[in-house]
């Protein structure tokens, strides 16, 4: 038994609150990419952390993750990564279509990456009325030894991460992105007695 | 007479949320389905007045369950609740028959202004 193990109920609870905030992060999406995304019903898992290093490892060579800390009220905080997977963000380099003199690729996909996670985390926050600040989001670079000491220089320890896996499918093209919630286990504590809460209003 | 009501959503937290929201003064026979297929077997067994519809489910999403309305000329009061708030999204479901879109989490009182609009109040 750890922190992460949810019951049917408060399980069912965190997917429906995460829905809602997946859903104003993809309209925030489109209208970025001036485009329509199609949803999926997200996944939500659990993944050790050791784990997670070696699924970015997979997929090294041409992996973007772009890493940006939170922080609510009652010690709920964490750090968001977003990865993308190399043919994706290849597309996105497509889908984006940047002129020379404008952003470069970059700077622009740390500004998409900073419109889905704060999007999604402020709609989240505020349906378990909370309100997150945010650090500077940074685009990590694509070696597992960056990634790993980045991680482990968070100030908080962690062994598990909740992983939600959003499929953001785009008219003619299809990509996809991870987005991959570090959060401590006396975070996840506190989220749990706020889902309880709404849980016992239902 | 009671209104016959389906709420179909995937999330039980969702179903709840639409059914505690529903007015006193409307008396209603509710059911409840968890994907589009489950509520196409009864929206084609049963008359149905009002259907509450999530967008983002699996089996057969919301505007699969729209399509199939729409085809098989099965006619009754559509409000589609989703966390999928596009424009393009709420144009589509509107220009496959709903009556309204709400959003996500649903707020009683918009509910029931949206009831109220279309004569079930």
């Amino acid at each position: 038994m750890n922190a992460f193990d949810l019951t049917e109920d408060q399980q069912d609870c965190l997917q429906e609150l995460i829905n809602v905030a997946m859903g104003q992060a993809s309209d925030q999406l489109a209208r970025y990419l001036d485009t329509f995304v199609y949803l999926k019903v997200p996944s939500i898992e659990q993944v050790k952390s050791e784990h997670l290093i070696d699924t970015l490892n997979q997929d090294l060579k041409e992996t973007a993750v772009v890493s940006q800390g939170f922080f609510g009220y009652e010690g709920i905080r964490g750090e968001a990564l977003l990865i993308y997977q190399p043919q994706d963000s290849n597309r996105l380099a497509d889908l984006l279509g940047y002129e020379a003199d404008e952003l470069t690729f970059d700077e622009q996909i740390i500004d998409l990456s900073s419109i889905l996670t704060t999007t999604f985390l402020n709609v989240f926050a505020s349906q378990i009325d909370n309100q997150m600040s945010y650090s500077a989001p940074r685009l990590l670079s694509a070696n597992l030894g960056t990634v790993s000491e980045h991680l482990q220089q968070q100030s908080f320890n962690w062994d598990l991460a909740l992983k939600v896996r959003i499929s953001y499918q785009v008219t003619d093209y299809s990509f996809n992105c991870d987005m991959v919630l570090l959060i401590p286990e006396q975070a996840i504590i506190n989220i749990k007695t706020v889902i309880d809460r709404i849980l016992e209003e239902f | 007479m009671s209104t016959n009501v389906l709420i179909c959503d995937d999330s039980n937290l969702a179903r709840k949320q639409v059914f505690r929201s529903l007015p006193e003064s409307l008396s209603t026979d509710v059911q409840l389905a968890k994907n589009g297929e489950e509520a196409l077997d009864i929206l084609r067994s049963q008359s149905i007045d009002i259907l509450f519809l999530d967008l983002t489910m699996p089996v057969i999403d919301g505007l699969g369950v729209l399509q199939a309305l729409k085809d098989e000329n099965i006619a009754l009061a559509v409000f589609v609740i989703s966390a999928d708030v596009q424009p393009e999204m709420q144009n589509r479901v509107m220009d496959l028959g709903a009556k309204a879109f709400l959003r996500k989490p649903v707020q009683l009182d918009i509910l029931n202004e949206n009831l109220r609009t279309h004569g079930f109040l």
